[in-house]
């Protein structure tokens, strides 16, 4: 495929959204130097594309598209190696959490559909049991992805060694969770909140 | 301490501890039984949204962990945490709304009350070091770890980033060897105990921690390990559960047992197999406890 060639204008440099990236990381890409400490540490960077340096570099030139065309964003581990490591600062970890947040909500399309479904069936079980049952959610993880297959030689293997719970006790607070996930929804509708 | 001469917590076990991670729960619960530890779970505690809701929404991530932490301050102590990813996000929902009023104000709203930052949230591992003390912890001993050679492996969680878990040195933390040292074990010194495992990614991209966990077990078999100790049940589940899987992928042999360090303070201080939940472990570490004689 041959490669887009980066033009840097006015036109194509789209400060709103990296504002709000900033404003929902509560971090300053304009502090990045481009030292390179963040992806020469990072456990994931030989999966992307774009390493996290040259997302943040990204970021500065206005350019979001690029990463979110992408799937840098997730493969990223949520190690947080980055954000230790930066000598200024820059955290990195809340950046790619605010890039796939806005991702999530529309913004592009993403090429990594099975961390997306994964993150997806994991709220829903928040909010519907309250807790987390791993080995339901690996289960319908795999219907809905059409992996009927994977990882089916563990089952047997855990359901004897008692780690397969897939039976759900009663949480007293379900009705307070339902409240959370509503109030935040209402919050956004309003533009309360990003 | 309490005049009682028992020291109080509030415990959230997480919900791994409820699912695949029951021996982390049994042998937490045992072993801090005998250390006269009391915990009390705090009651209908719910997930604290993981990786997962914070990779694609900070403000409820933030919100599910304020209002159990709400719930947390409703039990006497500070709050004990098993897990890994629960710690740091709890940890991290109490550095981010202490420092950020636009993220608490919303917060507050979305639980509809005030966010209280004063309650301690502690790692087991932060109790047994520095609340119950080393001296104390070696003074239980009843049948020391010795000639036991155990990779400490720290993982993501419990000690990044940098002034939010405050657990230990970020880059060379010592926490767990001084444990496990305490009562009786050798440690060994590797490479990849800070290095990632690829977490949850178990479910959606099986291939990238295969990948990253063989490295992590290719290097404690080179330090000469006979086993892993680990603090999270993520971390657990991928250099246990899947050891298998990757000794096919890689076309090797490691042998491992993976245990919780409840696990091993517990069978130092005299806790049977069946209290620590031994049985429950992919790699049957039976083999081995048994050629060094401890059990």
């Amino acid at each position: 495929m041959k490669k887009k060639k980066m033009v840097i204008s006015q036109e194509t440099m789209d400060v709103d959204f990296v504002r709000k990236v900033e404003a929902l990381s509560g971090t300053s890409v304009r502090r990045c130097f481009q030292c390179g400490k963040c992806s020469a540490g990072c456990p994931m960077a030989t999966f992307m594309e774009h390493p996290p340096n040259r997302v943040v570099r990204l970021l500065q030139l206005g350019q979001w598209q690029r990463i979110l065309e992408g799937r840098s964003i997730w493969y990223c581990a949520s190690c947080e190696t980055c954000t230790t490591r930066c000598p200024n600062k820059v955290d990195l970890t809340s950046i790619m959490d605010a890039l796939r947040k806005l991702s999530w909500d529309g913004h592009g399309p993403s090429k990594e559909s099975y961390v997306q479904l994964a993150n997806k069936l994991f709220l829903q079980n928040i909010r519907t049991y309250g807790r987390q049952y791993e080995m339901r959610l690996a289960a319908v993880f795999n219907v809905k992805s059409g992996q009927f297959l994977k990882d089916l030689m563990l089952g047997p293997k855990l359901l004897a060694k008692g780690k397969l719970k897939m039976f759900h006790s009663k949480n007293k607070n379900m009705s307070e969770i339902e409240k959370i996930f509503a109030r935040i929804e209402e919050m956004r509708a309003k533009g309360e909140a990003l | 301490m309490t005049p009682k001469n028992i020291m109080e917590y509030s415990y959230y076990p997480g919900c791994s501890l409820h699912a695949s991670a029951g021996e982390y729960d049994l042998s937490t619960r045992e072993l801090f039984k005998l250390l006269k530890i009391r915990l009390t779970e705090v009651p209908d505690w719910f997930c604290c949204g993981a990786t997962p809701a914070h990779n694609v929404d900070e403000l409820l991530s933030l919100s599910l962990c304020a209002k159990n932490l709400e719930l947390a301050g409703k039990v006497e102590g500070d709050l004990a945490v098993a897990c890994a990813a629960c710690f740091s996000r709890l940890k991290t929902t109490q550095h981010v709304l202490g420092e950020n009023d636009v993220k608490r104000a919303q917060v507050e709203k979305a639980i509809d009350a005030p966010v209280t930052l004063d309650g301690k949230v502690k790692h087991l591992l932060e109790i047994l070091a520095k609340d119950l003390g080393l001296d104390r912890l070696a003074a239980a001993v009843k049948k020391p770890l010795s000639g036991l050679k155990v990779a400490c492996y720290y993982g993501c969680l419990l000690t990044r980033p940098t002034d939010v878990p405050n657990l230990d040195c970020t880059e060379a933390p010592t926490i767990m060897e001084r444990v496990i040292e305490s009562v009786g074990a050798e440690t060994v010194a590797w490479t990849h105990r800070l290095e990632c495992c690829g977490a949850n990614f178990t479910i959606s991209r099986p291939g990238v921690v295969i990948q990253l966990t063989n490295a992590i077990l290719e290097s404690a078999k080179a330090a000469g390990a006979d086993c892993i100790m680990v603090g999270c049940p993520l971390c657990h589940g991928n250099l246990d559960i899947r050891q298998k899987e990757i000794e096919g992928v890689y076309n090797t042999s490691y042998g491992l047992p993976v245990f919780y360090l409840t696990q091993l303070v517990g069978l130092s201080v005299g806790l049977g197999a069946d209290k620590l939940g031994l049985d429950a472990m992919m790699v049957n570490p039976m083999p081995l406890l048994k050629e060094k004689g401890l059990l």
